[in-house]
């Protein structure tokens, strides 16, 4: 059965089809109104969306991430290796990585140098993600160094660097990315390779954010008192809700401005059925003469609202898909990911307002064409 | 029964309207009837209230005072959606204008009046209707590729689709060439033979009164005859 014979089956929505035929122009110009509306607040939406993907993409690699180090009243210089075996038993389900810092300079034989922080680890893949070479679990002998510092310096894997007197082999070149994490300018050495005693810091490695939250606020609870900070506990965690917080707003704001072009869509096809029913004054009342129900004649033009938001809907939707596709491909570089539900669910939103939207502008004339005495629709 | 009390019967029908402070009375103590199988015709000059006669018969309009029935059933009291139904049922018109809508093909304005009614047979009896009236080769045309008179045939169709009780027609005639008229007047003094429905035709058409069975004139809202 195709779709006309489906359509055939309910006089009224035949009827408003038909009728929406008969000035194509002005059906397309209120299609158009819905259009724009729809695609103004799918792609606005969308934008917001890939900036929120964008932020957490940047953000993610920090803050699911504990940073633990020495409080303010701490006894000690530093995280003690007892503490950071209590740390360990307290927090089940995540990497936990004490770590040693320094700086120090390197030097080519060109006489090129780069000025790095050096950081002693020994469960170093927890914490880097390496372009080449390996990121050992335990790291006991080589060096890893971001691969851009190695790159100025004209180092590569298997070259040695020297710290403390001690030459260590590269394994490793540790991705330098654009967001907040660590990396860029960054020599990672065995645990061993810096002075022994305590630690500068542990970073504690979570699954998500929420569980970085968890694990500071227990620890927080755990080792300190309101007035004896032993261990001093960050997480990046709020730093994410801050940005979400904003990119929230914001996206508030964009949907707020396409939302004004659908509202003003949809005066517009208020105004086209209006003048569209007073056209068909006459008509209407020949219908309720030979005997068609005031519901019905409601029902046929409230089909009619309904179809412009349909078309206007199904064609903006579309477009809006194009647009994401560009935006995403420029604000996320994977235009894809247009089709994840944070993004595509602007679309189905826009999709929806459209058609409520336009069956909301239809009821007054729909209701005004109704409930019109035949007697005077006939005089016209 | 129906020949007793008159398949539609106005009984001291009285139509007041009020036009600023001035009361124009279009209808004064009317009383009607027609017949199945009669042809009544309701002449007078325009402003004689013929038109309110045909929208009070036609339940398009209610009576000031005075009653309107419909075989037994007093309609008078009637609400708008139950005035509905009996035009759906019971009454059907053919305007001067023909009033058909343009963007519906002949078979489909036939149909319109029954189009919300889960009807089988719809189609076949609008196209056996058409046949009827002369125009099975014109089945799927438009109105605007139709004549006048095809159109007014059209109308007629229209006017039968629900098996009506009454057909009602506003100057049938108004509109076309008296030889087409003539035609179309064929056709309407045929239907209260062959499809025995009252046929009530309000105009100032002296052609009209030859074909009629019964003829009255309104002069200023009285019935004169």
């Amino acid at each position: 059965m195709s779709v006309l014979d489906l359509l055939w089956r309910f006089p009224s929505v035949q009827m408003a089809w038909r009728n929406l035929g008969r000035n194509r122009i002005r059906t397309g110009l209120a299609t158009l109104g819905i259009v724009i509306g729809v695609v103004a607040i799918a792609s606005l939406g969308m934008t917001g969306a890939a900036l929120q993907q964008q932020a957490d993409s940047n953000l993610g690699s920090l803050t699911n991430e504990v940073s633990v180090s020495a409080g303010a009243d701490s006894a000690t210089d530093g995280v003690t290796e007892s503490q950071v075996d209590d740390i360990e038993n307290v927090v089940v389900a995540a990497a936990i990585v004490p770590q040693r810092s320094d700086s120090t300079t390197l030097s080519t034989r060109r006489g090129e140098s780069r000025r790095v922080t050096v950081t002693g680890v020994t469960n170093a893949g927890a914490l880097y993600e390496t372009s080449a070479g390996d990121t050992p679990d335990r790291l006991r002998t080589g060096a890893l160094l971001s691969d851009d510092t190695a790159a100025d310096l004209g180092l590569e894997l298997g070259d040695p660097v020297e710290y403390d007197g001690q030459l260590y082999r590269i394994v490793g070149l540790i991705e330098s990315d654009s967001g907040f994490g660590p990396g860029g300018n960054e020599l990672v050495l065995p645990s061993s390779a810096l002075s022994d005693g305590a630690y500068d810091s542990v970073t504690i490695v979570a699954e998500d954010g929420q569980t970085a939250t968890a694990i500071a606020d227990r620890l927080d609870a755990e080792f300190n008192e309101p007035d004896d900070e032993a261990l001093s506990v960050t997480s990046f965690a709020s730093a994410q809700a801050n940005v979400d917080s904003f990119l929230n707003t914001l996206n508030l704001a964009l949907l707020g401005i396409g939302s004004i072009s659908l509202v003003v869509a949809s005066v517009a096809i208020l105004n086209v059925m209006l003048m569209s029913t007073i056209e068909r004054r006459g008509e209407i009342g020949v219908l309720r003469a030979v005997g068609i129900r005031r519901g019905e004649v409601l029902r046929m033009i409230l089909a009619e609202a309904a179809f412009l938001g349909l078309l206007g809907g199904i064609v903006g939707a579309a477009l809006s898909v194009g647009t994401g596709l560009v935006v995403f491909q420029l604000l996320a570089g994977d235009r894809l990911a247009v089709f994840g539900w944070p993004s595509i669910r602007y679309v189905v939103g826009g999709f929806g307002f459209a058609v409520v939207a336009s069956v909301l502008s239809g009821l007054y004339p729909a209701w005004k064409a109704a409930n019109d005495p035949p007697v005077e629709a006939l005089r016209g | 029964m129906g020949s007793q009390v008159g398949v539609v019967r106005l009984a001291g029908v009285t139509k007041r309207y009020q036009n600023g402070d001035e009361t124009i009375e279009a209808l004064a103590d009317v009383d009607f009837r027609a017949e199945r199988g009669e042809m009544v015709t309701v002449i007078g000059p325009s402003g004689s209230g013929k038109s309110t006669m045909l929208n009070v018969i036609g339940l398009l309009d209610t009576p000031t005072t005075g009653t309107v029935r419909i075989q037994t059933r007093d309609v008078t009291a009637f609400t708008e959606d139950e005035l509905t139904e009996e035009r759906r049922s019971v009454i059907g018109f053919v305007f001067q204008e023909f009033h058909l809508l343009p963007m519906l093909t002949a078979v489909e304005n036939v149909e319109l009046p029954s189009m919300w009614e889960p009807t089988v047979d719809r189609r076949d009896r609008a196209v056996d209707l058409l046949r009827r009236v002369g125009l099975g080769d014109r089945l799927d045309h438009t109105p605007d590729e139709l004549s006048g008179g095809q159109r007014q045939r059209v109308a007629i169709a229209r006017a039968l689709i629900n098996e009506p009780d009454i057909v009602l027609a506003d100057e049938p005639t108004g509109n076309l060439d008296r030889e087409t008229g003539e035609t179309i007047l064929e056709e309407l003094t045929a239907l209260q033979t062959n499809e025995n429905v009252a046929v009530v035709a309000v105009t100032h058409d002296e052609q009209l009164v030859e074909y009629a069975d019964r003829v009255v004139e309104l002069v200023d809202g009285r019935v004169t005859t």
